[in-house]
């Protein structure tokens, strides 16, 4: 099979593999997780942040403070471990494996496939929780609008899931049950708050989501260090994508 | 001569065969293992001599965030083997529904009996290892042991059923996650709100408090007594919760 442009063939096969992962989450119960999980954070949040409004002075980032204490540190990536989970789970069952495997697409496009699905879903949830920090922290009493420095740190948190949505979708390949890799991102992420409390964070793929959302910080941990942060994400995306083609391309299929 | 419950007891070990369940409570132990290490590694000699009141008051909490989605892996990983392989049809005329789901909690109930245990073990070699200053009061402990247990067995309760009657695991998980959060934040509840929040009852019976001073930063742990009307009605609560789910699972039509 000969294509006089190569790049744009695979390009196209990606965007089929979107298209086709798009339609397998349609009226999937992936979407109330993604809205009414963060719900939670930030009701939780608020009430704790008007709880201690009198040792809270930052305004707006104190409420990011209370919001991201836990939502980054223990529930962002069990969240994202969630998705990834449901998006191999139809591969796991009925005979799918079968046709996943045969299907007339390189295996790295199957798998980007997923993975940008993954992002989509993620971004819809950082957005969500976006919208509803801007609602708390009206409904708290904050003046104006919060800073355009959050709305960077969410998006940073964001570029962070592309090497843990590589990761779970990874494990949750190799692990045929929908609840282990859960599991295991809830340990990795509060080992990650140890490791990042360490100093270690950028060598350990959990601790970049909360490095990355400045979680439980008024001032930016990262400042000055965002480049190395993408390279610590990029490389763990392309070390976690590399062993799943890996794994793909060795494997036979399994039923 | 086996008996039918011992009988079908074994027909639910059997099929756990190789599915290596157990690595997830033993995952999330050696996580709370690493964590007790880390805590007493780095603490000063005068606050190893209430280790044993730090573990106390420490411990429940770390329950209430990681116990609610331990539970709900379990729970999951037993019972979606059945929606997979869409065995309840064939199980029904064999067993009663009740029996079923009985036999199933019982299998689920034995990992969150062995990982409790374990943690009197942890504990009791935290104060080994680390020199613990008091001796450890073994009523603290029996009472610690058994909120844990209790609590983790209602929750198995709940994702049991949730796991049984939902086609996909991802409603059952979400309200784990949900729950391991809600636990956690209604420990900053006031108390009555706390109670509408069985996730956090980890933490909802405690035998000891803290007291940090803010001005001098000195933090003491002091031991008060175990609120045993309350655990005592949480069990009756825990028990009613059991009988509903099995009936909401029962009628189920498959």
């Amino acid at each position: 099979m000969t294509h006089d442009n190569f790049p744009c063939f695979i390009f196209d096969m990606i965007l089929c593999c979107i298209r086709a992962e798009r339609q397998k989450l349609a009226h999937s119960a992936i979407f109330p997780a993604c809205i009414l999980i963060p719900v939670i954070p930030v009701i939780m949040g608020t009430f704790n942040y008007l709880q201690n409004i009198e040792i809270l002075k930052s305004q707006w980032y104190s409420l990011w403070t209370q919001l991201t204490l836990f939502y980054s540190t223990f529930f962002y990536a069990p969240l994202i471990a969630l998705y990834c989970s449901y998006m191999w789970r139809l591969e796991h069952r009925n005979n799918n494996w079968n046709v996943f495997m045969s299907a007339p697409v390189h295996i790295s496009c199957l798998y980007l496939g997923k993975l940008a699905v993954i992002l989509f879903v993620t971004l819809i949830t950082q957005f969500w929780l976006g919208i509803l920090y801007l609602i708390a922290g009206k409904l708290a009493g904050l003046p104006g609008l919060c800073p355009i420095s959050i709305y960077f740190w969410l998006l940073r948190g964001t570029i962070a899931a592309v090497a843990i949505g590589a990761l779970q979708l990874l494990l949750s390949m190799v692990i045929r049950s929908f609840s282990v890799p859960i599991g295991i991102a809830l340990i990795g992420s509060v080992m990650g708050m140890l490791i990042a409390n360490k100093g270690l964070g950028l060598f350990w793929p959990y601790s970049l989501m909360l490095m990355g959302m400045n979680s439980n910080k008024s001032t930016d941990s990262l400042a000055g260090n965002s480049l190395v942060f993408a390279i610590a994400t990029f490389l763990f995306f392309l070390l976690f994508f590399l062993v799943a083609i890996k794994i793909l391309e060795n494997r036979d299929v399994q039923t | 001569m086996l008996s039918t419950l011992q009988r079908r007891l074994w027909a639910e070990q059997k099929k756990s065969k190789h599915r290596r369940i157990w690595l997830i409570p033993f995952a999330f132990f050696l996580f709370e293992a690493l964590w007790m290490i880390w805590q007493f590694t780095s603490a000063h000699t005068e606050e190893l001599t209430t280790g044993y009141l730090m573990l106390f008051y420490d411990l429940p909490i770390i329950n209430t965030i990681i116990m609610p989605i331990m539970v709900a892996v379990i729970a999951s990983r037993l019972c979606d083997m059945e929606i997979k392989g869409e065995t309840l049809k064939l199980l029904y005329t064999l067993q009663e529904p009740e029996s079923f789901f009985d036999c199933k909690y019982l299998a689920g109930a034995k990992y969150l009996f062995f990982f409790t245990a374990g943690h009197s073990i942890l504990i009791l070699a935290s104060g080994r290892i680390f020199h613990f200053g008091y001796s450890l009061k073994i009523s603290m402990l029996i009472e610690y042991l058994a909120v844990t247990l209790c609590t983790s067995l209602v929750l198995l309760a709940l994702q049991q059923m949730m796991s049984l009657i939902s086609n996909s695991q991802i409603m059952p998980l979400t309200v784990g996650l949900a729950g391991s959060f809600l636990g956690l934040f209604s420990l900053f509840f006031p108390a009555p709100l706390a109670r509408l929040v069985i996730w956090g009852y980890f933490a909802a019976f405690p035998c000891v408090k803290m007291d940090w001073d803010r001005a001098t930063r000195i933090t003491e742990f002091y031991e008060v007594p175990f609120p045993l009307v309350g655990f005592l009605i949480f069990a009756v609560f825990g028990i009613l919760l059991f009988i509903i789910c099995r009936i909401i699972v029962t009628r189920k039509e498959i």
